[in-house]
């Protein structure tokens, strides 16, 4: 297990190549780490359970508009509004991350398994995790604008 | 298998040992899954034999009512205690649905709770993905139970 700065920065570092590398889009680190995660206003989620040797779940907040640039790079093909498109794109983006993050906590990723990815989308909700946690979460930007990463760790 | 039977079973369960209120399963009639407008859901992931996503989807009046009846304190808006009771009874429902599955050699681990609390919240799964969604009748409202998942 590594500390939680390393997984921080490990976070970072395959955030970025996901989205360079598969979504075609340049983003970086934007600003300190959020110590909370205030109320999402017409947004969309991607959320992805851990479970095994770590449990947890690993969640990525775009902002709508932000959600229509991810997915019509990732897909190749322009979407104007939240549809099944969107909601598999940032599920699936969800699963790719949170792919790496088992990787990262878990040589090779093994001993951890992930849930199905799933998305919470409306106009204003918050979320949270009902138990006791360390928390990363992580402010990235890009051109269409930033998105979080947020990653919940059982203690 | 039988993964509807599961879920009203867990959630009968669950109801009758901890909330001690009167729930029904409302029958499937085939026809369209009947949408239930959450105010606050709670999710938790299962990985292993079966990956899935499991959800209570609750309105407001619900998740206060279970709340208030999970606390034995009257709880009217829907802050960290109603979070908590939700998030633990969905918890509690994984936790059922993990027996129910051991039993037929199926073995899945849980991640952990989460809820989401606002206005029109919609939540969904991977398209390919099998979805069972079971609508409760309850004297605070109606509630939904739902599960979507693969086998792996």
């Amino acid at each position: 297990m590594n500390s939680f700065a390393e997984i921080n920065e490990k976070l970072i570092e395959s955030t970025i190549e996901i989205f360079t590398g598969m979504v075609m889009m340049e983003i970086s680190v934007a600003g300190e780490q959020l110590e909370k995660l205030g109320t999402l206003k017409k947004s969309i989620t991607g959320m992805v359970g851990l479970a095994g040797t770590h449990k947890g779940l690993l969640a990525v907040h775009f902002p709508q508009p932000v959600a229509l640039a991810v997915t019509s790079n990732f897909l190749g093909m322009e979407v104007e509004e939240i549809n099944d498109d969107v909601q598999d794109a940032i599920g699936e983006i969800a699963n790719m991350l949170g792919g790496n993050l088992k990787t990262i906590l878990s040589d090779r990723g093994k001993d951890i398994q992930l849930s199905l990815p799933s998305t919470i989308f409306g106009d204003e909700y918050a979320f949270s995790s009902q138990a006791e946690v360390d928390q990363i979460i992580l402010t990235f930007q890009a051109a269409a604008g930033s998105f979080t990463v947020e990653v919940e760790l059982e203690r | 298998m039988e993964l509807e039977k599961y879920l009203v079973d867990a959630t009968m369960e669950v109801f009758a040992s901890m909330i001690f209120i009167d729930i029904a399963a409302e029958p499937s009639a085939g026809g369209p899954i009947p949408e239930i407008e959450p105010n606050l859901s709670s999710l938790i992931g299962l990985a292993g034999d079966l990956k899935g996503i499991l959800a209570i989807h609750c309105p407001s009046a619900v998740a206060l009512g279970i709340t208030t009846a999970m606390l034995g304190m009257e709880v009217t808006e829907l802050g960290e205690d109603a979070k908590d009771a939700i998030g633990e009874i969905v918890n509690m429902l994984a936790g059922c649905l993990k027996v129910s599955l051991a039993a037929k050699d199926k073995k899945i681990e849980l991640a952990i709770p989460s809820t989401v609390v606002g206005k029109a919240i919609r939540t969904s799964g991977l398209s390919g993905a099998t979805r069972v969604m079971v609508p409760f009748s309850s004297p605070l409202g109606r509630f939904g139970v739902e599960l979507r998942f693969i086998f792996s």
